[in-house]
């Protein structure tokens, strides 16, 4: 199947072009060797041709400026491993943001492929006063242009007539450079080709346009074919020209020509709805108070409204449990159903509302448009401790999880800034935390209000975030890199009403997402933390036989347990919560599995109607240490909430941060001294605590 | 010599894009400094009117119709003139 790819500048409405051209066939892989997600779909035109429509990355232009732009450069120059050179390109434009997305035509075009461009927004250019005259634009571009209209679906099917064998003529290029820097393309283009390099004009011009592309090493580049470029662009730089300058100049040029004769813009002068909107959202004062009024009330709603769903979990978990109790007949294996699975398993899924709540919120403000509102009014803070407000966003990702967190650097432009965010990410609190936090904040202040717990969490999030721009701030002379790229440029899109299908597709996969790990990864830990606490099984007639408690000490588990100890008790732990502590390095959740399956063994009496979650505070709250003081005080609970705020119990990220950093000694790095960190600061909150109670 | 003295009063005219005031419609006369390769794809380039919405250590500018965030160091290396 031949390939097309799809390129446009962020915000040009790629995405949604592409949903509209594919549908429901699409798939979603990875390139090699880079974590740059590969989506592609399936094209059919109305002439019963198929093609494969690949969705690259959007950029404002092929010098790439992140690891996502680049695998748009290497794919459309054919240089990236394991994809082939498309056979055509559609590039998509915002029609009311002609100037601005032009530029990146003309790259396309340089490449010598068919290129149909699809000027989408048409409706929203009409609405700005623009008028436009598409059959010039057309004819001075060299190549079909369809207005489009993707999110309505007007002009798809014109798109795809467009596409058809055979593909369009490939356009000549237009703009034209200094002289000197004309010849220097030729020469370079001559020797390229006799080097059998494949598309010699495409990677010539490319190679004089930016001085990165050949000078640094990249993979995707020959060091031959870099040296020949270098010194053709020196022959060209001796002459008093900066070729990159020149052709820069030369498209700008180009592009401004052909909007003075294809496009008239009436008169916009006037401040837009979003503007006045800006004028308050972006206030120095105001601004920020509403900021900080708008994320209180995001953690007081996942408190209390989530409060209702989440009962009716635990009430379909305690009722499972119960049928399946009545169902089975007395033995290991009911143990391991009811103890083990539905304990470990339910006591992590009932906080799924939760999660899915903080996940909609993220939502809401990345569809609206707040999200770079946010990104703009924390670059004031964050710029303080050496960060860029671009972090803001994977920053903010990180509190649903820190993968999608770390992952969504790769829009940053400055590796310095990439790599310290990378670094902090896993102290932005993710949502495998929240289960925990959960559960012993709900401990902690059994009987307050929503409104008090709120305040509580939102502390921990604001702990593990205001640490975390500390350390950035005394890791950043660290880091090696320029400053000079870390500026802060960032398109402010128009408020518009959020979209939320898009959000509830978003959370429904992140839900399966959460439901599948619950049942593969979590439900074999808690199978193992089960049969680790239930075996050797004492012999009859001992004291342990009799005593369930004892007999869980006699455990493989308490055995462990015990062997932890001397580690955890500094911090006001029992061997309970330190081999849970253990357990959750695997994943966060299953700290609350761990006890709930050490805890189940205890069959003492609770109130028949207590729903399971309560029944497991209960549980915790009577654990008592072998002199009878209880083990969970408030300063026990609160010095577990720290360290789960600084610990970093996650493998996979630890592995997506080697991937991403492509070192270990970052990774393993950052594995140590965060849980060196977490030690630490449990160790001071218990220990100073305990001299003041 | 006429020349002469018109070009200095256009030059005179001139000044950063973070120096003009807000509210101001400016068109961008050149780009000096390390980021304007960075600056000229993103969409500010020679010619281009843009005008100035709001200042602080972040300003907001409207270029063609799109709001854009951008940090006074940025803002330094693009000329403008009124209009």
């Amino acid at each position: 199947m031949e390939t097309i790819a799809l390129v446009g500048n962020p915000n040009s409405g790629k995405t949604t072009l592409f949903n509209a051209l594919t549908g429901a066939n699409q798939k979603t892989g990875n390139y090699a060797g880079v974590t740059v997600s590969r989506v592609s779909g399936v094209l059919r035109t109305p002439h019963g041709n198929k093609f494969e429509l690949l969705d690259l990355p959007g950029c404002y232009s092929l010098s790439p400026n992140s690891p996502d732009e680049r695998i748009t450069r290497d794919v459309l120059l054919g240089d990236q491993e394991g994809a082939d050179l498309p056979e055509a390109v559609v590039c998509v434009v915002d029609a009311s943001n002609l100037e601005r997305h032009l530029y990146l035509v003309f790259q396309v075009i340089d490449l010598g492929l068919p290129v149909v461009v699809a000027l989408n927004k048409v409706d929203l250019a009409e609405k700005q006063g623009i008028r436009m005259n598409v059959e010039l634009l057309s004819e001075e571009l060299g190549l079909p242009v369809v207005p489009c209209q993707a999110n309505k679906g007007k002009g798809v099917i014109d798109i795809k007539h467009a596409i058809r064998h055979p593909f369009p003529h490939v356009a000549s290029r237009s703009w034209s450079a200094d002289k000197a820097v004309e010849k220097a393309i030729d020469d370079l283009a001559a020797a390229l080709k006799s080097d059998g390099v494949k598309t010699p004009d495409a990677h010539a011009i490319h190679l004089l346009a930016d001085s990165v592309y050949r000078t640094e090493t990249q993979p995707s580049m020959d060091r031959g074919v870099q040296k020949q470029a270098m010194d053709v662009a020196d022959s060209v730089i001796r002459e008093g020209v900066a070729p990159e300058e020149s052709i820069s100049r030369a498209r700008t040029k180009r592009v401004q020509e052909i909007c003075k004769v294809a496009t008239r813009r009436q008169d916009t002068g006037g401040l837009t709805r979003s503007d006045r909107i800006d004028g308050v959202l972006l206030h120095p004062i105001l601004g920020w108070m509403i900021f900080a009024a708008l994320m209180l009330a995001v953690f007081w709603t996942i408190f209390r409204v989530s409060e209702y769903p989440m009962g009716w979990v635990d009430s379909g978990v305690g009722a499972l449990s119960d049928w399946v109790s009545a169902m089975m007949s007395e033995g290991d294996v009911r143990d391991l159903m009811v103890d083990g699975i539905i304990a470990g398993v339910g006591s992590v899924v009932i906080f799924l509302p939760q999660i899915l709540m903080l996940l909609f919120f993220i939502g809401l403000m990345e569809t609206t448009g707040y999200m770079s509102r946010a990104a703009f009014l924390m670059d004031n803070i964050m710029s303080k401790v050496g960060l860029s407000g671009k972090a803001f966003l994977p920053l903010l990702s990180s509190y649903a999880c820190a993968i999608p967190g770390i992952m969504a650097t790769r829009t940053m432009d400055s590796a310095k800034q990439r790599l310290l965010t990378i670094m902090i990410a896993p102290w932005m609190s993710c949502t495998a935390r929240l289960p925990v936090y959960a559960l012993l904040i709900g401990m902690l202040l059994a009987g307050q209000g929503a409104m008090v717990q709120a305040l509580v969490l939102a502390g921990l999030y604001l702990l593990g975030t205001v640490t975390a721009f500390i350390a950035a701030w005394l890791l950043a002379p660290k880091v090696k890199g320029t400053e000079e790229t870390a500026h802060f440029i960032m398109e402010m899109p128009a408020y518009t009403v959020p979209d939320f299908k898009y959000i509830i597709r978003h959370l429904l996969e992140r839900a399966w997402f959460f439901l599948y790990k619950a049942g593969t990864v979590i439900m074999g830990i808690c199978i193992i933390l089960w049969a680790l606490q239930t075996y050797p099984k004492p012999k009859e007639g001992t004291p342990a036989a009799e005593d369930a408690s004892l007999a869980l000490e006699q455990s493989y588990m308490g055995r462990i347990g015990h062997g932890i100890e001397p580690v955890v008790k500094p911090l006001g732990y029992d061997w309970r919560t330190g081999t849970a502590l253990v357990a959750a390095f695997a994943a966060r959740e299953v700290f609350n599995s761990s006890l709930a399956i050490s805890y189940s063994v205890d069959e003492e009496e609770y109130e028949e109607d207590e729903d399971f979650l309560a029944q497991l505070r209960a549980q915790m709250a009577a654990a008592t240490w072998p002199d009878g003081k209880p083990v969970y005080t408030p300063l026990t609970t609160l010095s577990l909430l720290v360290f789960f705020v600084y610990a970093l119990q996650c493998l996979p990220t630890t592995a997506v941060v080697k991937r991403e950093t492509g070192s270990w000694k970052w990774a393993l790095g950052q594995l140590g001294a965060m849980s060196a960190f977490a030690w630490l600061a449990a160790f001071a909150v218990f220990q100073i605590g305990s001299l003041f109670i | 010599m006429i020349a002469d003295i018109a070009g200095d009063l256009k030059i005179d005219n001139a000044t950063t894009l973070s120096q003009a005031s807000a509210g101001c419609q400016l068109r961008i006369r050149q780009l000096e400094g390390k980021a304007c390769k960075r600056l000229r794809e993103i969409g500010f380039c020679e010619e281009m009117e843009i005008s100035k919405i709001s200042d602080g250590r972040n300003m907001i500018c409207s270029v063609c119709g799109t709001r854009m965030a951008l940090s006074r160091k940025l803002a330094d290396q693009v000329v403008v003139e009124m209009v």
